[in-house]
Protein backbone atom coordinates (compact mmCIF):
# COMPACT_ATOMS: atom_id res chain seq x y z
CA UNK A 1 0.00 0.00 0.00
CA UNK A 2 1.50 3.34 -1.00
CA UNK A 3 1.67 6.24 1.38
CA UNK A 4 -1.29 8.21 0.02
CA UNK A 5 -3.60 5.21 0.15
CA UNK A 6 -2.44 4.44 3.64
CA UNK A 7 -3.19 8.01 4.68
CA UNK A 8 -6.61 7.84 3.11
CA UNK A 9 -7.35 4.52 4.80
CA UNK A 10 -6.33 6.02 8.12
CA UNK A 11 -8.46 9.12 7.60
CA UNK A 12 -11.48 7.00 6.71
CA UNK A 13 -10.93 4.78 9.74
CA UNK A 14 -10.68 7.87 11.94
CA UNK A 15 -13.94 9.25 10.58
CA UNK A 16 -15.61 5.89 10.99
CA UNK A 17 -14.62 5.56 14.63
CA UNK A 18 -15.20 9.22 15.49
CA UNK A 19 -18.62 8.95 13.91
CA UNK A 20 -18.26 11.66 11.27
CA UNK A 21 -18.19 9.21 8.37
CA UNK A 22 -21.90 8.94 7.62
CA UNK A 23 -24.50 7.86 5.14
CA UNK A 24 -23.52 5.89 2.03
CA UNK A 25 -19.82 6.51 2.69
CA UNK A 26 -20.12 4.79 6.05
CA UNK A 27 -21.89 1.82 4.51
CA UNK A 28 -19.29 1.53 1.75
CA UNK A 29 -16.55 1.65 4.33
CA UNK A 30 -18.19 -1.17 6.28
CA UNK A 31 -18.22 -3.29 3.15
CA UNK A 32 -14.54 -2.54 2.54
CA UNK A 33 -13.71 -3.37 6.16
CA UNK A 34 -14.79 -6.94 5.71
CA UNK A 35 -12.30 -7.42 2.90
CA UNK A 36 -9.29 -5.39 4.01
CA UNK A 37 -7.25 -6.35 7.07
CA UNK A 38 -5.27 -3.10 6.84
CA UNK A 39 -8.47 -1.08 7.22
CA UNK A 40 -9.54 -3.23 10.15
CA UNK A 41 -6.19 -2.64 11.79
CA UNK A 42 -6.57 1.12 11.32
CA UNK A 43 -10.06 0.99 12.83
CA UNK A 44 -8.76 -0.98 15.81
CA UNK A 45 -6.08 1.61 16.38
CA UNK A 46 -8.59 4.45 16.32
CA UNK A 47 -10.90 2.63 18.65
CA UNK A 48 -8.05 2.11 21.05
CA UNK A 49 -7.23 5.83 20.88
CA UNK A 50 -10.70 7.29 21.11
CA UNK A 51 -12.86 4.94 23.19
CA UNK A 52 -11.24 5.94 26.50
CA UNK A 53 -12.75 9.39 25.88
CA UNK A 54 -16.08 7.86 26.87
CA UNK A 55 -14.96 7.53 30.49
CA UNK A 56 -16.10 11.13 30.82
CA UNK A 57 -19.73 10.14 30.39
CA UNK A 58 -21.50 9.50 33.68
CA UNK A 59 -22.97 5.97 33.69
CA UNK A 60 -26.75 5.61 33.39
CA UNK A 61 -28.16 2.38 34.74
CA UNK A 62 -30.61 0.89 32.25
CA UNK A 63 -33.98 -0.24 33.62
CA UNK A 64 -34.27 -3.96 34.52
CA UNK A 65 -36.61 -4.56 31.57
CA UNK A 66 -33.63 -4.28 29.19
CA UNK A 67 -31.88 -7.29 30.70
CA UNK A 68 -35.17 -9.18 30.85
CA UNK A 69 -35.65 -8.53 27.13
CA UNK A 70 -32.09 -9.62 26.33
CA UNK A 71 -32.57 -12.90 28.20
CA UNK A 72 -35.89 -13.44 26.49
CA UNK A 73 -34.30 -12.92 23.08
CA UNK A 74 -31.23 -15.04 23.68
CA UNK A 75 -32.81 -17.86 25.61
CA UNK A 76 -36.55 -17.89 25.07
CA UNK A 77 -38.03 -20.08 27.80
CA UNK A 78 -39.51 -23.21 26.25
CA UNK A 79 -43.20 -23.68 26.99
CA UNK A 80 -41.95 -25.18 30.17
CA UNK A 81 -43.13 -26.62 33.42
CA UNK A 82 -42.37 -24.64 36.54
CA UNK A 83 -39.73 -27.26 37.24
CA UNK A 84 -37.85 -26.62 34.10
CA UNK A 85 -37.95 -22.88 34.47
CA UNK A 86 -36.36 -23.09 37.86
CA UNK A 87 -33.35 -25.02 36.65
CA UNK A 88 -31.01 -22.04 36.60
CA UNK A 89 -31.93 -21.23 40.15
CA UNK A 90 -31.46 -24.84 41.15
CA UNK A 91 -27.98 -24.96 39.77
CA UNK A 92 -27.02 -21.94 41.76
CA UNK A 93 -28.26 -23.51 44.94
CA UNK A 94 -27.07 -27.04 44.39
CA UNK A 95 -23.92 -26.52 46.44
CA UNK A 96 -25.94 -25.38 49.42
CA UNK A 97 -28.26 -28.34 49.10
CA UNK A 98 -25.34 -30.77 48.98
CA UNK A 99 -23.94 -29.28 52.17
CA UNK A 100 -27.33 -29.66 53.81
CA UNK A 101 -27.56 -33.30 52.76
CA UNK A 102 -24.11 -34.07 54.11
CA UNK A 103 -24.88 -32.31 57.37
CA UNK A 104 -28.17 -34.04 57.87
CA UNK A 105 -26.77 -37.46 57.07
CA UNK A 106 -25.07 -37.30 60.46
CA UNK A 107 -28.47 -37.34 62.10
CA UNK A 108 -29.56 -40.65 60.61
CA UNK A 109 -29.20 -42.47 63.88
CA UNK A 110 -31.87 -40.40 65.63
CA UNK A 111 -35.04 -42.45 66.00
CA UNK A 112 -37.82 -40.88 63.95
CA UNK A 113 -41.20 -39.86 65.36
CA UNK A 114 -44.06 -41.85 63.88
CA UNK A 115 -45.66 -39.96 61.01
CA UNK A 116 -48.13 -40.98 58.32
CA UNK A 117 -46.74 -41.73 54.84
CA UNK A 118 -47.13 -39.21 52.03
CA UNK A 119 -48.08 -40.09 48.50
CA UNK A 120 -47.20 -37.87 45.53
CA UNK A 121 -48.50 -38.32 42.02
CA UNK A 122 -46.09 -37.10 39.34
CA UNK A 123 -47.84 -36.25 36.10
CA UNK A 124 -46.26 -36.23 32.68
CA UNK A 125 -44.95 -32.75 31.83
CA UNK A 126 -44.91 -33.37 28.10
CA UNK A 127 -41.14 -32.74 28.24
CA UNK A 128 -40.75 -35.83 26.08
CA UNK A 129 -44.01 -36.57 24.33
CA UNK A 130 -43.12 -40.27 24.13
CA UNK A 131 -43.13 -40.55 27.91
CA UNK A 132 -46.78 -40.33 28.84
CA UNK A 133 -48.51 -41.54 31.97
CA UNK A 134 -47.68 -40.85 35.57
CA UNK A 135 -45.48 -41.89 38.46
CA UNK A 136 -46.42 -42.45 42.07
CA UNK A 137 -43.93 -41.84 44.85
CA UNK A 138 -44.74 -42.64 48.45
CA UNK A 139 -42.65 -41.56 51.40
CA UNK A 140 -42.48 -42.76 54.88
CA UNK A 141 -43.62 -39.79 56.97
CA UNK A 142 -40.09 -39.09 58.11
CA UNK A 143 -38.90 -38.90 54.50
CA UNK A 144 -36.31 -41.63 55.07
CA UNK A 145 -37.64 -44.06 52.54
CA UNK A 146 -39.22 -43.45 49.16
CA UNK A 147 -41.01 -45.97 47.02
CA UNK A 148 -41.42 -44.93 43.39
CA UNK A 149 -43.24 -46.74 40.64
CA UNK A 150 -44.76 -45.88 37.28
CA UNK A 151 -48.50 -46.30 37.06
CA UNK A 152 -47.91 -47.99 33.72
CA UNK A 153 -44.42 -49.02 32.53
CA UNK A 154 -42.54 -46.18 30.83
CA UNK A 155 -40.77 -46.90 27.53
CA UNK A 156 -37.35 -45.34 27.73
CA UNK A 157 -34.49 -45.18 25.23
CA UNK A 158 -31.88 -47.84 26.02
CA UNK A 159 -29.13 -45.35 26.77
CA UNK A 160 -31.18 -43.23 29.15
CA UNK A 161 -32.17 -43.56 32.77
CA UNK A 162 -34.72 -41.86 35.02
CA UNK A 163 -33.65 -39.87 38.06
CA UNK A 164 -35.92 -38.79 40.91
CA UNK A 165 -35.52 -35.33 42.47
CA UNK A 166 -37.07 -33.27 45.18
CA UNK A 167 -36.84 -29.58 45.97
CA UNK A 168 -38.13 -26.79 48.11
CA UNK A 169 -40.14 -23.94 46.58
CA UNK A 170 -36.89 -22.10 46.06
CA UNK A 171 -33.52 -23.75 45.97
CA UNK A 172 -31.71 -26.53 44.23
CA UNK A 173 -33.25 -29.93 43.65
CA UNK A 174 -31.69 -32.89 45.39
CA UNK A 175 -31.33 -36.21 43.70
CA UNK A 176 -32.98 -39.12 45.44
CA UNK A 177 -31.42 -41.56 43.03
CA UNK A 178 -32.12 -43.45 39.84
CA UNK A 179 -35.45 -45.18 39.51
CA UNK A 180 -36.71 -47.96 37.32
CA UNK A 181 -38.93 -47.15 34.37
CA UNK A 182 -40.67 -50.53 34.49
CA UNK A 183 -41.25 -51.28 38.16
CA UNK A 184 -40.91 -50.47 41.83
CA UNK A 185 -37.79 -48.75 43.21
CA UNK A 186 -37.18 -48.36 46.91
CA UNK A 187 -34.79 -45.57 47.92
CA UNK A 188 -33.59 -44.93 51.42
CA UNK A 189 -32.38 -41.56 52.62
CA UNK A 190 -31.27 -40.45 55.99
CA UNK A 191 -32.78 -37.03 55.43
CA UNK A 192 -35.22 -34.90 57.37
CA UNK A 193 -35.33 -36.50 60.81
CA UNK A 194 -37.73 -33.71 61.76
CA UNK A 195 -40.17 -35.07 59.21
CA UNK A 196 -40.98 -34.32 55.64
CA UNK A 197 -43.27 -31.45 56.55
CA UNK A 198 -40.53 -29.59 58.42
CA UNK A 199 -38.12 -30.09 55.53
CA UNK A 200 -39.94 -27.60 53.31
CA UNK A 201 -39.77 -30.01 50.36
CA UNK A 202 -42.73 -29.32 48.14
CA UNK A 203 -41.90 -30.57 44.63
CA UNK A 204 -40.81 -33.81 43.09
CA UNK A 205 -39.73 -34.53 39.57
CA UNK A 206 -38.32 -37.21 37.33
CA UNK A 207 -35.76 -36.27 34.70
CA UNK A 208 -34.23 -38.23 31.83
CA UNK A 209 -30.47 -38.55 32.31
CA UNK A 210 -27.47 -40.28 30.75
CA UNK A 211 -26.45 -43.67 32.20
CA UNK A 212 -25.28 -43.29 35.77
CA UNK A 213 -27.48 -40.26 36.37
CA UNK A 214 -26.96 -36.52 36.06
CA UNK A 215 -23.27 -35.71 35.84
CA UNK A 216 -23.80 -32.22 37.28
CA UNK A 217 -25.84 -32.84 40.41
CA UNK A 218 -28.81 -31.03 38.86
CA UNK A 219 -31.29 -32.34 36.29
CA UNK A 220 -29.71 -32.16 32.85
CA UNK A 221 -32.26 -33.96 30.69
CA UNK A 222 -35.85 -32.96 30.18
CA UNK A 223 -38.06 -33.17 33.25
CA UNK A 224 -40.67 -35.67 32.21
CA UNK A 225 -42.78 -36.08 35.33
CA UNK A 226 -43.46 -33.56 38.08
CA UNK A 227 -45.75 -33.25 41.06
CA UNK A 228 -46.40 -31.22 44.17
CA UNK A 229 -46.37 -32.54 47.70
CA UNK A 230 -49.44 -31.66 49.65
CA UNK A 231 -48.72 -32.19 53.31
CA UNK B 1 -19.36 6.62 39.64
CA UNK B 2 -17.47 7.41 36.50
CA UNK B 3 -14.78 5.24 35.12
CA UNK B 4 -11.28 6.50 35.20
CA UNK B 5 -9.05 6.15 32.21
CA UNK B 6 -6.54 4.48 34.49
CA UNK B 7 -9.22 1.86 35.30
CA UNK B 8 -9.77 1.12 31.65
CA UNK B 9 -7.08 -1.58 31.25
CA UNK B 10 -7.64 -2.79 34.85
CA UNK B 11 -11.36 -3.26 34.37
CA UNK B 12 -10.66 -4.74 30.97
CA UNK B 13 -8.65 -7.65 32.38
CA UNK B 14 -11.56 -8.74 34.51
CA UNK B 15 -14.01 -8.23 31.66
CA UNK B 16 -11.83 -10.23 29.27
CA UNK B 17 -12.37 -13.31 31.41
CA UNK B 18 -16.11 -12.77 31.55
CA UNK B 19 -16.21 -12.30 27.78
CA UNK B 20 -14.17 -15.44 27.20
CA UNK B 21 -16.53 -17.44 29.39
CA UNK B 22 -19.56 -15.92 27.68
CA UNK B 23 -17.98 -17.01 24.41
CA UNK B 24 -18.13 -20.57 25.69
CA UNK B 25 -21.82 -20.18 26.46
CA UNK B 26 -21.57 -19.29 30.16
CA UNK B 27 -24.75 -17.32 30.83
CA UNK B 28 -23.82 -16.38 34.38
CA UNK B 29 -20.59 -14.80 33.11
CA UNK B 30 -22.58 -12.91 30.48
CA UNK B 31 -25.01 -11.68 33.12
CA UNK B 32 -22.08 -10.39 35.16
CA UNK B 33 -20.60 -8.73 32.10
CA UNK B 34 -23.92 -6.95 31.59
CA UNK B 35 -24.02 -5.93 35.21
CA UNK B 36 -20.52 -4.44 34.99
CA UNK B 37 -20.79 -2.68 31.65
CA UNK B 38 -24.40 -1.86 30.83
CA UNK B 39 -24.52 1.50 32.67
CA UNK B 40 -21.48 2.70 30.73
CA UNK B 41 -22.76 1.52 27.37
CA UNK B 42 -26.26 2.86 28.06
CA UNK B 43 -24.80 6.28 28.85
CA UNK B 44 -22.71 6.23 25.66
CA UNK B 45 -25.76 5.27 23.61
CA UNK B 46 -28.00 7.86 25.28
CA UNK B 47 -25.62 10.68 24.37
CA UNK B 48 -26.04 9.79 20.71
CA UNK B 49 -29.56 8.41 20.60
CA UNK B 50 -31.52 10.65 22.95
CA UNK B 51 -34.83 8.89 22.52
CA UNK B 52 -34.82 6.77 25.67
CA UNK B 53 -37.06 4.03 24.35
CA UNK B 54 -34.93 3.69 21.22
CA UNK B 55 -31.79 3.75 23.33
CA UNK B 56 -33.14 0.87 25.43
CA UNK B 57 -33.89 -1.13 22.28
CA UNK B 58 -30.39 -0.41 21.06
CA UNK B 59 -28.82 -1.58 24.30
CA UNK B 60 -30.77 -4.79 23.94
CA UNK B 61 -29.52 -5.26 20.37
CA UNK B 62 -25.99 -4.46 21.46
CA UNK B 63 -25.86 -7.15 24.13
CA UNK B 64 -27.53 -9.71 21.90
CA UNK B 65 -24.81 -8.94 19.34
CA UNK B 66 -22.13 -9.13 22.04
CA UNK B 67 -23.32 -12.57 23.15
CA UNK B 68 -23.21 -13.79 19.57
CA UNK B 69 -19.83 -12.22 18.83
CA UNK B 70 -18.20 -13.12 22.16
CA UNK B 71 -16.54 -16.21 20.70
CA UNK B 72 -14.78 -13.99 18.17
CA UNK B 73 -13.50 -11.51 20.74
CA UNK B 74 -9.73 -11.35 20.62
CA UNK B 75 -8.30 -10.17 23.92
CA UNK B 76 -4.85 -9.90 22.38
CA UNK B 77 -6.15 -7.42 19.88
CA UNK B 78 -8.44 -5.10 21.79
CA UNK B 79 -9.51 -4.41 25.31
CA UNK B 80 -13.04 -5.51 26.18
CA UNK B 81 -14.26 -2.05 27.14
CA UNK B 82 -12.90 -0.64 23.90
CA UNK B 83 -14.54 -3.41 21.95
CA UNK B 84 -17.88 -3.11 23.77
CA UNK B 85 -17.95 0.68 23.59
CA UNK B 86 -17.14 0.56 19.87
CA UNK B 87 -20.01 -1.82 19.22
CA UNK B 88 -22.35 0.40 21.22
CA UNK B 89 -21.29 3.56 19.43
CA UNK B 90 -21.60 2.09 15.97
CA UNK B 91 -25.08 0.82 16.69
CA UNK B 92 -26.09 4.19 18.11
CA UNK B 93 -24.73 6.06 15.09
CA UNK B 94 -26.46 3.59 12.77
CA UNK B 95 -29.74 4.24 14.56
CA UNK B 96 -29.40 7.95 13.73
CA UNK B 97 -28.82 7.05 10.13
CA UNK B 98 -31.99 4.99 10.09
CA UNK B 99 -33.96 7.74 11.80
CA UNK B 100 -32.70 10.24 9.25
CA UNK B 101 -33.69 7.97 6.39
CA UNK B 102 -37.26 8.06 7.60
CA UNK B 103 -39.40 11.03 6.54
CA UNK B 104 -39.90 12.48 10.00
CA UNK B 105 -37.50 15.30 10.69
CA UNK B 106 -35.91 15.21 14.07
CA UNK B 107 -33.39 17.93 14.52
CA UNK B 108 -30.21 16.58 15.94
CA UNK B 109 -28.55 19.92 16.27
CA UNK B 110 -28.87 21.48 19.65
CA UNK B 111 -27.33 24.07 21.87
CA UNK B 112 -25.86 23.14 25.18
CA UNK B 113 -28.83 24.65 27.00
CA UNK B 114 -31.77 23.67 24.84
CA UNK B 115 -32.41 20.25 26.35
CA UNK B 116 -35.39 21.80 28.09
CA UNK B 117 -37.01 22.49 24.76
CA UNK B 118 -36.89 18.84 23.83
CA UNK B 119 -39.67 17.25 25.82
CA UNK B 120 -38.51 13.71 24.90
CA UNK B 121 -35.11 14.41 26.35
CA UNK B 122 -36.32 15.95 29.56
CA UNK B 123 -35.82 13.51 32.34
CA UNK B 124 -33.96 13.36 35.58
CA UNK B 125 -30.63 13.09 33.82
CA UNK B 126 -31.14 15.97 31.42
CA UNK B 127 -30.80 18.74 33.94
CA UNK B 128 -27.19 17.98 34.81
CA UNK B 129 -26.32 16.56 31.44
CA UNK B 130 -22.96 18.09 30.62
CA UNK B 131 -22.29 19.36 27.12
CA UNK B 132 -19.88 17.55 24.83
CA UNK B 133 -17.13 20.06 25.42
CA UNK B 134 -17.42 19.59 29.17
CA UNK B 135 -17.13 15.84 28.59
CA UNK B 136 -14.02 16.32 26.57
CA UNK B 137 -12.66 18.39 29.43
CA UNK B 138 -13.39 15.56 31.84
CA UNK B 139 -11.89 12.97 29.57
CA UNK B 140 -8.89 15.20 29.42
CA UNK B 141 -8.34 14.62 33.11
CA UNK B 142 -7.05 11.32 31.83
CA UNK B 143 -3.32 11.65 31.69
CA UNK B 144 -2.25 10.85 28.18
CA UNK B 145 -5.31 11.93 26.25
CA UNK B 146 -5.42 15.10 28.29
CA UNK B 147 -1.95 16.15 27.28
CA UNK B 148 -2.85 15.52 23.67
CA UNK B 149 -6.14 17.42 23.87
CA UNK B 150 -4.16 20.50 24.77
CA UNK B 151 -2.64 20.43 21.32
CA UNK B 152 -6.05 21.08 19.74
CA UNK B 153 -7.38 24.55 18.99
CA UNK B 154 -10.70 25.40 20.68
CA UNK B 155 -12.78 25.02 17.48
CA UNK B 156 -11.04 21.72 16.72
CA UNK B 157 -11.81 20.49 20.21
CA UNK B 158 -15.42 21.56 19.99
CA UNK B 159 -15.99 19.90 16.61
CA UNK B 160 -14.49 16.61 17.76
CA UNK B 161 -16.51 16.70 20.95
CA UNK B 162 -19.81 17.30 19.14
CA UNK B 163 -19.09 14.58 16.60
CA UNK B 164 -17.73 12.01 19.01
CA UNK B 165 -19.98 12.34 22.05
CA UNK B 166 -23.24 13.41 20.47
CA UNK B 167 -22.93 11.63 17.15
CA UNK B 168 -23.30 14.79 15.08
CA UNK B 169 -22.36 14.55 11.42
CA UNK B 170 -19.99 17.05 9.82
CA UNK B 171 -22.98 18.94 8.41
CA UNK B 172 -24.66 19.05 11.80
CA UNK B 173 -21.50 20.24 13.51
CA UNK B 174 -21.18 22.93 10.82
CA UNK B 175 -24.74 24.05 11.37
CA UNK B 176 -24.28 24.00 15.11
CA UNK B 177 -21.11 26.08 15.01
CA UNK B 178 -22.34 28.31 12.17
CA UNK B 179 -19.29 27.45 10.10
CA UNK B 180 -18.86 26.31 6.51
CA UNK B 181 -18.91 22.55 6.07
CA UNK B 182 -15.41 22.47 4.57
CA UNK B 183 -13.97 24.33 7.55
CA UNK B 184 -15.54 21.91 10.03
CA UNK B 185 -14.34 18.92 8.06
CA UNK B 186 -10.80 20.14 8.14
CA UNK B 187 -11.04 20.98 11.88
CA UNK B 188 -12.13 17.45 12.66
CA UNK B 189 -9.58 15.92 10.34
CA UNK B 190 -6.73 17.95 11.77
CA UNK B 191 -7.89 17.37 15.33
CA UNK B 192 -7.88 13.61 14.84
CA UNK B 193 -4.50 13.71 13.12
CA UNK B 194 -3.07 15.80 15.95
CA UNK B 195 -4.45 13.40 18.55
CA UNK B 196 -3.04 10.43 16.72
CA UNK B 197 0.39 11.97 16.35
CA UNK B 198 0.47 13.05 19.97
CA UNK B 199 -0.69 9.68 21.33
CA UNK B 200 1.86 7.87 19.21
CA UNK B 201 4.63 10.12 20.45
CA UNK B 202 3.64 9.53 24.06
CA UNK B 203 3.60 5.77 23.48
CA UNK B 204 7.11 6.06 22.07
CA UNK B 205 8.15 8.20 25.03
CA UNK B 206 6.75 5.64 27.49
CA UNK B 207 8.54 2.91 25.58
CA UNK B 208 11.81 4.84 25.70
CA UNK B 209 11.42 5.45 29.42
CA UNK B 210 10.84 1.79 30.13
CA UNK B 211 13.72 0.68 27.93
Amino acid sequence: MDYSRKTLADALAAGYVAGTLRGPARRRFEVLLAAHPALRAAVHEWQRRLMPLTVAIAPVAPPPRVWAAIEQRLWPAPAATPWWQRLALWRAFSGVALAAVVGLAVLVATPPPAQPPVVVVLQSTGGLPALAGSFVASFSGDGRAVVARPVTPVALQDDRVLELWWARATGAPTSLGLIRADGVTVLRHGQFPQGLKASGIDHMAVSVEPPGGSPTGAPTGPVVFAGKLSL
Amino acid sequence: MRLDEADWPEKSRELAQLLARAGLGDRAAFARLYERTSAHLFAVVLRIQRDRALAEDLLQEIYVAVWKAATGFDAARSQPLTWLTSIARHRAIDSLRRAQAQPQTVSTTRDEGDDDERPDAVDAAASDDPGPLALLGRASDARELGRCMEHLTPPQRQSVALAFFDGLSHAEVAEHLHQPLGTVKSWVRRALATLKGCLERSVLRDGAREA
